[in-house]
C-alpha cells in the first residue's frame, strides 16, 4: 500500500514537473515556461475576473478543476516584453490580439490583466463589448443622454463596468494620489468637488446609474490626465473591440430604429481611451470574429474584422497573432487534463484529438469534456 | 364555152399551173389522180409507225481535256477563279455520293464538283509566277526591323484579323470580320489621371499581366467596318481619357482605386504621433499633408507595409511586414518566435 501511494505520488510529482511552472509571478515568465500552467490565486482571481474576464466555459472548467491556471503562452511573453521595453513618456503603444476562434485571446488577455495588475497598472477592463451593444435581454435598460445630444445611454451596463472598474482596482484606488482635476456637477444638489479621489466619481457612478455613463466619461478624461502627469500608469484591455466598428448594434430605439456604435456614449468615451494622445499607459483590444455578427466573420485578420476606420482609429498598433497550439503546448496541455484526470484512456488518444481538434485549444477542451 | 365549163373544177387554173410545173413528171400526176379519190374514214386509227429518224453523225470534236499537252502553261488553261469545268480540267476527278460498292460519279455535268470552290487557279507554278510580277512592286524589309522589340517599338498598334479556307459553297466566313485591336498600354502617352480614366473606361478589356489593351469588334458585317471602328475606339477612349470633367473633382477617398497613404488618415496618425513623440505643437491638416514622412525615421518603412496591407489585401505576409514597420517605428523589440 504504501509503496504504490509512492510510487502514485512520484509519478505526479514527474508529471508536475514537465506541465505546470512553479512561478506564479507572470513579470517573471519567460521562453522557457512556454507552454506551461501556471495558478493565479483564488482572491485574486475573483478580484479580477469577478465580473467577468474570463470565457464561460473556461470558468465552468476551472470550478470542475477547481483551480485557475493559464498556460503561458508565446503572445502574452510577447507583449509583456514589449511593455517592459516601452518608453511610457511616448504615446501609449496599442497592441491588437487576433487570431482564429477559440484560439485563446481572451486568456492571453487575463495572463496580461494578472500581469498589470502585479506591476500597478491601473487597469481598465472592458470584459466583452457585445455584452453592451449586442447583447440584448430583454430588460435591456436604454435612456437617451441627458447630457449629450442624440446619444444613447446604456446606464445598468456602465454602472456593471464601474463595479468592475472599482473592484479590479481596489487597491489602488485608495491611493490618495488620484485625485479629479476639476468639479463635476451632476444636478442641482450633486456634485463631485475638485480635488476629491476618483473613487468618489467612480461610487458615485454606482450609486447614481442615472449618470453612471457620464461618470465614465469623466473617468476616462480624468485617467487620462492621471497618467499624463505621471501619477499612475494605466493598462487598457478591451476584449472584442472590433464591436464598436461594425456599423450597427443590436440596439433599438423606443422608435425602433436600429442604433449605430457611434450613437452609444460609452463608444465614445473608450475610443477616446484608445487614442494614443496620452502617454503612460498600455492598451492591449482584441479583434474577435465572435465579436460582430457571422455576415462579418470571414477572415479572422485585424483589419478585416475592424473595417477601415477601426483600422484608422488604431493605427499605428502592433499586430499580435494568437495561434494554435504548437507541438509542445498541445502535450503539455493534455498532460494538465490528464492531471486532472479530465482526459483518460490510452496515450494514442493524444494523436486522435489532436487530428481532430486541429490543435485550435478550444476545440480541443471542448472534445475532452466528454471522454 | 360548155365545154369549158364541163371540164371546170375549181382550182383547175392553178392546177394547170402546177401541170405546167411537173409537165415533164408523169407519175407524179398521176399520185395525184390517186389523191383525188375519197378518203377512207380510218376509224381504229391504226397509223403506221414513223420512221426512226437516222440518227445523224454529227462531227463531234473529242473533249478538250483529252487533247491538252502535258507540258502545257497551266496558268493560262485556267488563269483565274472559277467554277470547276469538265472540259478544261485533264484530271480522272471523281465527287459524289453513291452506295457502298460504287465508284463516285465522274466529273461530267457533275454539280457536286461545281459546287465547292476550287484552288485550280493557285497552283504553285501560278503563284510563284505572279510573286515574281508583283515583285517590282515591293520594296526590301527596312533593315533595323530585325527582331520583334524594334518591330514592337516602331510598330505599337498590333491588328489581329483572321482568314478562312474551307470547303463550302461560300468561301466567305462570317468570322473573318472580326478584327482585333492590341497595343500596350505603356507605349501610350498618359499621365496619371489619363491612365486612371483610361483604364476605368476600356475596363475588362486591359490585362494587368501583360499590360495590353485588346479592343474587339465585330459589330459590322465587314472587316474594314470593324478594322475603322476598332480604330476609332481606341483614339475616342485616349482623347476622353485627357478629358478632366467637372464632376471629377467630387472623387472622395472611398473612390480611389489605390490605397494612397499620403491622402489617407493613416498619415496624419502617423504626423501627428510624430509630433507628440517630439514634442512639438500639433499641425494643421494642410502641414500634415505636406509634412514630408523621410524626416521620421522608419517612416517610409511604415508606409511601404500599410500601403502594402491595403493595396495587396490582408495576408499573414503582409501583417507581418506591418508588424515589423511598426515595431521598428515605435521602438519596440523584435517580434519573439517559438524555438
Amino acid at each position: 500500500m504504501f509503496t504504490r501511494n509512492l510510487r502514485v505520488f512520484f509519478r505526479r510529482y514527474s508529471q508536475t514537473c514537465t506541465f505546470r511552472t512553479s512561478e506564479l509571478s507572470p513579470a517573471q515568465h519567460s521562453e522557457n515556461q512556454i507552454g506551461m500552467f501556471y495558478t493565479i490565486d483564488k482572491n485574486l482571481c475573483k478580484q479580477l475576473f469577478g465580473h467577468g474576464g474570463l470565457p464561460k466555459s473556461y470558468m465552468k472548467q476551472t470550478k470542475t478543476f477547481t483551480e485557475t491556471t493559464l498556460m503561458v503562452r508565446l503572445p502574452a511573453l510577447d507583449i509583456m516584453n514589449c511593455i517592459k521595453n516601452t518608453d511610457f513618456d511616448k504615446p501609449v503603444v496599442r497592441y491588437v490580439l487576433y487570431g482564429e476562434k477559440g484560439s485563446g485571446k481572451s486568456l492571453t488577455m487575463a495572463h496580461l490583466l494578472h500581469y498589470a495588475h502585479e506591476q500597478e497598472f491601473l487597469i481598465v477592463h472592458v470584459p466583452w463589448v457585445s455584452e453592451w451593444l449586442r447583447r440584448v435581454p430583454r430588460h435591456k435598460e436604454m435612456a437617451n443622454s441627458p447630457t449629450r445630444e442624440g446619444f444613447v445611454d446604456l446606464p445598468l451596463d456602465a454602472a456593471a463596468w464601474l463595479l468592475h472598474f472599482k473592484t479590479q482596482n481596489q487597491t489602488l484606488l485608495k491611493n490618495p494620489d488620484l485625485k479629479i482635476s476639476k468639479e463635476y456637477t451632476w444636478s442641482k444638489r450633486e456634485s463631485t468637488a475638485e480635488g476629491a479621489p476618483l473613487l468618489e466619481l467612480v461610487e458615485l457612478g454606482i450609486a447614481r446609474v442615472k449618470y453612471a455613463c457620464d461618470v465614465i466619461d469623466a473617468l476616462v478624461y480624468e485617467i487620462k490626465l492621471l497618467s499624463n502627469n505621471k501619477r499612475c500608469k494605466t493598462f487598457v484591455a478591451i476584449d472584442g473591440f472590433n464591436t464598436f466598428f461594425y456599423p450597427l448594434t443590436r440596439l433599438r430605439t423606443p422608435t425602433k430604429r436600429t442604433v449605430a456604435p457611434e450613437e452609444v456614449s460609452l463608444t465614445t468615451s473608450f475610443l477616446t481611451l484608445t487614442k494614443n494622445d496620452w502617454t503612460n499607459g498600455v492598451v492591449v483590444v482584441t479583434a474577435d470574429q465572435l465579436a460582430v455578427p457571422e455576415d462579418h466573420q470571414e477572415s479572422y485578420l485585424p483589419k478585416y474584422l475592424l473595417y477601415k476606420k477601426g483600422f484608422e482609429h488604431l493605427d499605428p498598433f502592433v499586430p499580435i497573432e494568437v495561434g494554435r497550439y504548437s507541438e509542445r503546448e498541445f502535450l503539455t496541455c493534455a498532460s494538465y487534463y490528464r492531471d486532472r484526470l479530465w482526459l483518460r484512456g490510452p496515450s494514442e488518444l493524444e494523436d486522435e484529438l489532436k487530428f481532430t481538434s486541429a490543435c485550435n485549444p478550444y476545440k480541443f477542451m471542448e472534445l475532452c469534456a466528454p471522454l | 364555152m360548155s365545154l369549158f365549163i364541163r371540164n371546170y373544177k375549181p382550182g383547175s387554173v392553178y392546177n394547170a399551173q402546177i401541170i405546167w410545173r411537173y409537165h415533164s413528171n408523169k407519175v407524179d400526176m398521176a399520185k395525184k389522180e390517186e389523191e383525188e379519190e375519197f378518203r377512207v374514214l380510218d376509224i381504229l386509227k391504226t397509223r403506221t409507225r414513223l420512221q426512226k429518224k437516222v440518227a445523224r453523225r454529227t462531227d463531234i470534236q473529242p473533249d478538250r481535256s483529252e487533247k491538252m499537252k502535258t507540258d502545257q502553261n497551266w496558268g493560262n488553261v485556267w488563269p483565274g477563279p472559277r467554277s470547276f469545268h469538265p472540259s478544261s480540267v485533264p484530271l480522272p476527278m471523281r465527287q459524289g455520293y453513291v452506295p457502298k460498292g460504287q465508284a463516285p460519279p465522274g466529273k461530267k455535268a457533275n454539280a457536286e464538283l461545281m459546287k465547292v470552290p476550287n484552288f485550280l487557279h493557285l497552283t504553285p507554278p501560278v503563284i510563284k509566277m505572279q510573286c515574281e510580277a508583283i515583285k517590282k512592286f515591293c520594296t526590301p524589309w527596312p533593315e533595323l526591323l530585325n527582331n520583334e522589340e524594334a518591330i514592337e517599338k516602331n510598330y505599337p498598334v498590333e491588328i489581329i484579323t483572321s482568314d478562312y479556307c474551307h470547303a463550302s459553297p461560300t468561301i466567305r466566313n462570317p468570322l473573318s470580320r472580326i478584327a482585333t485591336l492590341r497595343i500596350k498600354l505603356s507605349d501610350l502617352k498618359l499621365d496619371k489621371h489619363a491612365r486612371d480614366k483610361f483604364l476605368r473606361l476600356v475596363g475588362d478589356k486591359y490585362n494587368e499581366s501583360t499590360d495590353l489593351v485588346t479592343i474587339t469588334a465585330d459589330r459590322c458585317p465587314i472587316r474594314k467596318q470593324n478594322l475603322d471602328y476598332v480604330n476609332y475606339l481606341l483614339t475616342a477612349c485616349y482623347y476622353e481619357s485627357w478629358n478632366v470633367e467637372d464632376w471629377e473633382k467630387d472623387k472622395t477617398l472611398e473612390d480611389m482605386e489605390y490605397y494612397d497613404f499620403d491622402q489617407n488618415p493613416s498619415k496624419a496618425n502617423l504626423v501627428s504621433w510624430f509630433m507628440r513623440v517630439s514634442k512639438k505643437g500639433d499641425l494643421s491638416d494642410e502641414e500634415i499633408k505636406v509634412f514630408d514622412i523621410n524626416n521620421i525615421p522608419h517612416g517610409p518603412e511604415y508606409k511601404k507595409a500599410v500601403s502594402d496591407l491595403f493595396n495587396n489585401s490582408e495576408s499573414d505576409q503582409t501583417l507581418q511586414d506591418y508588424d515589423a514597420a511598426v515595431r521598428k517605428l515605435l521602438g519596440l523589440p523584435e517580434k519573439k518566435v517559438a524555438q
